[in-house]
């Protein structure tokens, strides 16, 4: 099968600070692939280089066989995005935010039919900024949709999400992948990687710690759950303890 | 093209629930026209003139409404947008995120437009005033204006760190230009020295090139302030071009 993400060599680095050291992965086509680390780990800098919207300092990076700082117009009607910080206008209402969302893409899916999966359809005519943050987090996976994509990005996904809004969303993008989605997510709850994830990816410091699937990951560590590993990984667990 | 119209609705829209450029271009010019016409009625502008002092600050009065989109809407939306990662979110869409730019441009150029229309119904209305140029050479100088202004909000927008500094470098430009330039204030009444400070601000430059347009003075007086304003467009156009930040 096809990838949908191919990065090679990639290397990324803020003045003496190396934020991606010669990354290699790559994400089959409609599968998930979870991007994990700690904080400063170097996750958002990867998806930013990925993206095209940070210039990696060397390394080849193709999405959908297509390299996304020369081919970006073409790519991003495939492609959907959603960011960690909240970029909207502060007197934009959600009808309005999806209505310009959806005028940006060729062929854009109904942003109505995808609020209503989301639980949010009720919410058209209020004020982006007056939502909870779990509605906000949701409107932003929908925006992330609207393209149609073949290909999508969630930075974060469930943060501010409650439980059972969490297993909600997983399901909804359990369907999408179904379909043939592909999608590349970063985020700190290890069960949500463990029911969406088919590989992941764990850095530590810029460059990857681990690159396999979930049991793999728990093989090849001394640990019997994934959340140990993980935290074995990282090397998170050493640090708590000497902070104690 | 969809794109750009669904935009222009929407950013017009959330510029008008900002009231903010409702007041300061659109409501501003006509108070100033009113209080104007009320002081000065048909007087002339000086004795043996054939124009009114009204007709003469006519110009200048289109100008308030350029000078409040270009060095203050613009830039603070701008760097707004660019603060808030606006800009950024453009840059993963099919869009080139200067759409947006664009939409803005658009937007202040409508409240200019809304604004001398409505300054000259109320003053042909109202105050019986008449146009002496020709509209050919008055459109032309009113489009200069509003490049050259823009260009000075574009770059102001574009090389300001955050907002913050935007603001106060956008004070900074506009609250002089609208008071000293003679945009609400007539040029005319200030004291000799006033005026001469006035000659640094841009804007002033601009109002006499409108004046003259607008009051059908022969072309040798607008020679100055159309060199003036085309070299603030090219300098500031230059700089916007070459230090834009998206992010």
């Amino acid at each position: 099968m096809q990838d949908a993400v191919r990065v090679e060599q990639l290397s990324k680095s803020y003045g003496r600070l190396l934020a991606a050291d010669n990354i290699n992965l790559s994400v089959t086509s409609g599968t998930v692939f979870g991007l994990l680390g700690a904080n400063g780990a170097g996750k958002s800098t990867i998806i930013e280089c990925i993206l095209g919207t940070k210039k990696a300092d060397g390394g080849k990076i193709s999405v959908l066989g297509m390299n996304p700082l020369t081919d970006r117009k073409k790519l991003f009607e495939k492609v959907g995005v959603q960011f960690q910080e909240t970029n909207y206008q502060d007197q934009i209402t959600v009808a309005e935010l999806c209505e310009v969302t959806a005028s940006l893409y060729r062929d854009p899916a109904d942003p109505n039919d995808l609020l209503a999966r989301f639980g949010i359809a009720h919410k058209l005519k209020s004020l982006v900024r007056d939502l909870s943050g779990g509605q906000r987090q949701r409107l932003f996976i929908v925006l992330a949709l609207i393209p149609g994509p073949k290909v999508v990005f969630l930075d974060e996904l469930t943060t501010g999400l409650d439980a059972k809004v969490r297993r909600e969303v997983w399901k909804i993008l359990s369907g999408l992948k179904e379909k043939g989605l592909t999608i590349f997510l970063t985020s700190h709850f290890m069960d949500e990687v463990k029911a969406l994830c088919d590989q992941i990816c764990i850095l530590k410091k810029g460059k990857i710690a681990f690159l396999g699937t979930i049991s793999e990951a728990v093989k090849a560590s001394p640990c019997h759950s994934f959340e140990d590993a993980y935290l074995w990984y990282t090397d998170e667990e050493g640090q708590t303890d000497e902070n104690f | 093209m969809k794109t750009f119209k669904t935009m222009l609705k929407t950013e017009l829209k959330l510029s008008l629930r900002g009231l903010d450029m409702f007041i300061f271009a659109i409501c501003l010019p006509l108070v100033v026209l009113v209080i104007l016409g009320i002081l000065y009625g048909d007087r002339p502008a000086y004795e043996g003139a054939d124009h009114t002092f009204l007709e003469q600050s006519f110009g200048a009065l289109a100008a308030i409404s350029i000078c409040a989109g270009g060095v203050m809407g613009l830039p603070l939306v701008v760097s707004d947008y660019r603060g808030k990662g606006i800009l950024k979110r453009y840059q993963v869409t099919p869009v080139d995120p200067s759409m947006i730019l664009l939409v803005q441009v658009t937007i202040y150029t409508l409240y200019a437009v809304v604004s001398l229309l409505l300054l000259y119904f109320a003053a042909v209305l109202f105050f019986g005033c008449q146009f002496h140029g020709t509209l050919p050479v008055f459109f032309g100088g009113y489009l200069l204006m509003v490049v050259s202004m823009f260009s000075i909000g574009m770059m102001v927008g574009g090389v300001a760190p955050n907002t913050k500094a935007a603001g106060v470098m956008a004070s900074i430009l506009y609250f002089p230009m609208l008071i000293f330039s003679g945009a609400t204030l007539p040029y005319e009444v200030m004291p000799a020295s006033l005026q001469k400070i006035a000659d640094i601000l841009p804007l002033t430059h601009g109002i006499k090139l409108l004046k003259a347009a607008s009051l059908g003075s022969s072309a040798d007086d607008m020679l100055i302030p159309l060199i003036i304003m085309s070299v603030i467009a090219l300098f500031c156009i230059s700089i916007s071009l070459k230090c834009f930040k998206w992010e």
